[in-house]
């Protein structure tokens, strides 16, 4: 098993660990091999490599073509050059024709393109997918389960969209932890105050907000929701249950993302008060650690937010 | 296929395009004329497929990137036989009718590519090429596009693929007609250069008329012959060609032949079994 630290690097080894025992396995590259850390596949087999340039739109069509001829490609990029300038692509020739692509966008949220500003940094992404029938939609919340997402991506039917960061990601799941097919994994039981639904790379402020909380006589349950919009999410509605207080913490708009399918699967199946906590402006450059903190993602705030609404 | 059987075979789509647009109420008809000779020598003579085996991994593949042109191509898969039994009447963008208003590989066999959304067509048909070559396998892909989709960004971007991945099996014709949806394509980007345009970024570039099916059959040999590079065919073409008065009438972009009007294309085209 090639080693990796980060969720590139963790796309990267999935991908060479995959590629000798799938040949069916190619790249697409938007330029972005190097900053998916693929080069050693691109070198290792250069024929299952397809470089299409700086040119996001080019590359998700190629992708169709390959698909479409019995090869299963991935697309690693900027998830906001996937999911915004090739937007259209991903939906009429991946989505609609429901071929194998499996994308990976890196960067994603504030904690994803952190110093280089709202250019680089996508908050989106997650809104626009999901708004794509057919698309299978993985949000690993650390370079381990990133591991496991591109490695299930494959193995899922149809097009899949897994997200992605830039390095900093704070590991919480232990090596091995298989990415939940339930699309949930609780990671706190303190009780049933409230519900802190995570997913993406927040989670481990969010483990601490329920840490903190139960140190403050708040008892919470804290759970990493790894797949959007999933087929079946009883699972999911079992641990919705435990409270009529639910809170999301994302890293990503408030609009499209974990918030509005947890609004979802409340209002279609348990009524309960869902808060979300998620961004509702642009951001900014800045070191992760102080951008997450100044944007509201300080396991203190959370924790405050939470203890505000249900007043404990 | 002889030429004039070709040709015979062109005839018969045209005519078979009009009435699916007369019947179905709606459509593009000019631009599926102005094809009419190029998808019938690919269907009829050049492209090496089974209709009984769609799926075949070494077949070649088309893309149309013109899709609101697929009324031809639709006639062409029906003449060619890969609907069992053959279409009579092809319900062409009636709901539930396997024939969409833009084609759908999900929808109708044959059809390897969905398409419509102007501009994908090269970029789609350098994954494909890509992957007959990852694949060992020796076929070719051609793309159909219109001049005016080369208007469109991601054509470029496909174009760049193409050549920096030295995609050899690659042909794609460009139908240029000289019309797009509003006016001409002088009007719009102020020159129709689209040889010149295709040489610029490396292509092996050939100018052919796009209705002479000797010419068609020479450029995509030719084209073979050539290694290294992506092979563009640019098609001087006359949009409705083939019936008087859709005859380079822009009108007749899109719109629906009257009753008076379909009895004029019987009489052009002869009818469907003449």
């Amino acid at each position: 098993m090639t080693e990796y630290k980060g969720t590139r690097e963790a796309f990267a080894a999935a991908l060479l660990d995959m590629a000798e025992e799938h040949p069916d396995i190619v790249m697409v590259s938007s330029d972005s091999v190097k900053a998916m850390r693929a080069v050693p596949f691109a070198d290792k087999y250069p024929d299952r490599y397809l470089e299409c340039g700086i040119a996001e739109q080019g590359a998700v069509d190629a992708a169709a073509g390959i698909a479409s001829c019995g090869l299963t490609p991935f697309v690693g990029t900027y998830c906001g050059f996937l999911t915004m300038r090739a937007c259209e692509q991903m939906r009429t020739f991946v989505g609609y024709t429901n071929l194998p692509v499996k994308f990976v966008g890196v960067n994603a949220g504030l904690l994803g393109g952190e110093r280089e500003g709202v250019t680089h940094q996508f908050y989106e992404d997650l809104a626009i997918v999901s708004a794509f029938p057919n698309y299978s939609i993985f949000t690993p919340a650390d370079p381990e389960q990133c591991y496991e997402a591109v490695k299930a991506a494959y193995e899922t039917p149809g097009p899949v969209y897994v997200r992605a960061g830039s390095g900093r990601e704070v590991d919480v799941y232990p090596k091995g932890a298989p990415f939940a097919k339930s699309g949930i994994t609780v990671h706190r039981e303190y009780g049933s105050d409230a519900v802190l639904f995570s997913n993406g790379f927040v989670l481990d402020r969010v483990i601490k907000a329920a840490d903190l909380l139960h140190e403050q006589g708040v008892d919470v349950t804290a759970a990493d929701i790894n797949i959007l919009y999933g087929k079946d999410p009883s699972e999911i509605l079992k641990t919705m249950a435990i409270s009529d207080q639910l809170f999301t913490v994302e890293d990503h708009n408030i609009n499209g993302g974990l918030g509005s399918y947890i609004s979802r699967l409340a209002t279609e199946n348990k009524p309960a008060f869902v808060t979300r906590i998620a961004l509702t402006t642009y951001g900014e450059s800045g070191p992760a650690k102080e951008l997450a903190d100044a944007y509201g993602y300080a396991p203190e705030d959370i924790a405050k937010k939470v203890r505000e609404k249900i007043r404990k | 296929m002889t030429n004039e059987q070709i040709q015979e075979k062109a005839r018969k789509l045209r005519f078979e395009a009009v009435r699916m647009v007369y019947e179905g109420k709606d459509g593009h008809p000019g631009p599926a004329l102005s094809i009419a000779d190029i998808i019938a020598t690919l269907y009829f003579d050049i492209m090496h497929i089974d209709p009984k085996k769609p799926d075949l991994p070494d077949r070649d593949r088309l893309i149309l990137s013109k899709g609101h042109s697929c009324p031809i191509l639709y006639a062409a898969l029906n003449e060619r036989g890969y609907f069992e039994p053959k279409v009579e009447h092809f319900n062409l963008r009636q709901l539930g009718s396997k024939f969409q208003g833009h084609p759908s590989m999900r929808s109708t066999e044959g059809l390897d590519m969905t398409s419509g959304s102007l501009g994908n067509g090269i970029a789609v048909g350098c994954g494909m090429a890509f992957a007959a070559k990852a694949q060992g396998l020796d076929y070719t892909t051609y793309v159909i596009t219109g001049d005016g989709e080369l208007q469109e960004g991601v054509i470029w971007e496909g174009v760049n693929t193409a050549r920096g991945r030295e995609l050899d099996n690659l042909i794609v014709f460009v139908d240029r007609n000289g019309w797009q949806s509003y006016k001409s394509i002088d009007y719009t980007i102020g020159q129709n250069n689209v040889a010149d345009r295709f040489r610029a970024f490396g292509w092996h570039t050939q100018e052919i008329c796009g209705h002479d099916i000797a010419a068609i059959k020479s450029a995509v040999t030719i084209a073979k012959s050539v290694k290294g590079l992506p092979h563009c065919i640019v098609c001087d073409d006359i949009k409705g060609k083939g019936l008087s008065y859709m005859e380079n009438n822009n009108a007749w972009h899109k719109g629906v032949p009257t009753d008076e009007q379909f009895r004029i294309a019987e009489e052009e085209l002869g009818g469907a079994e003449k």
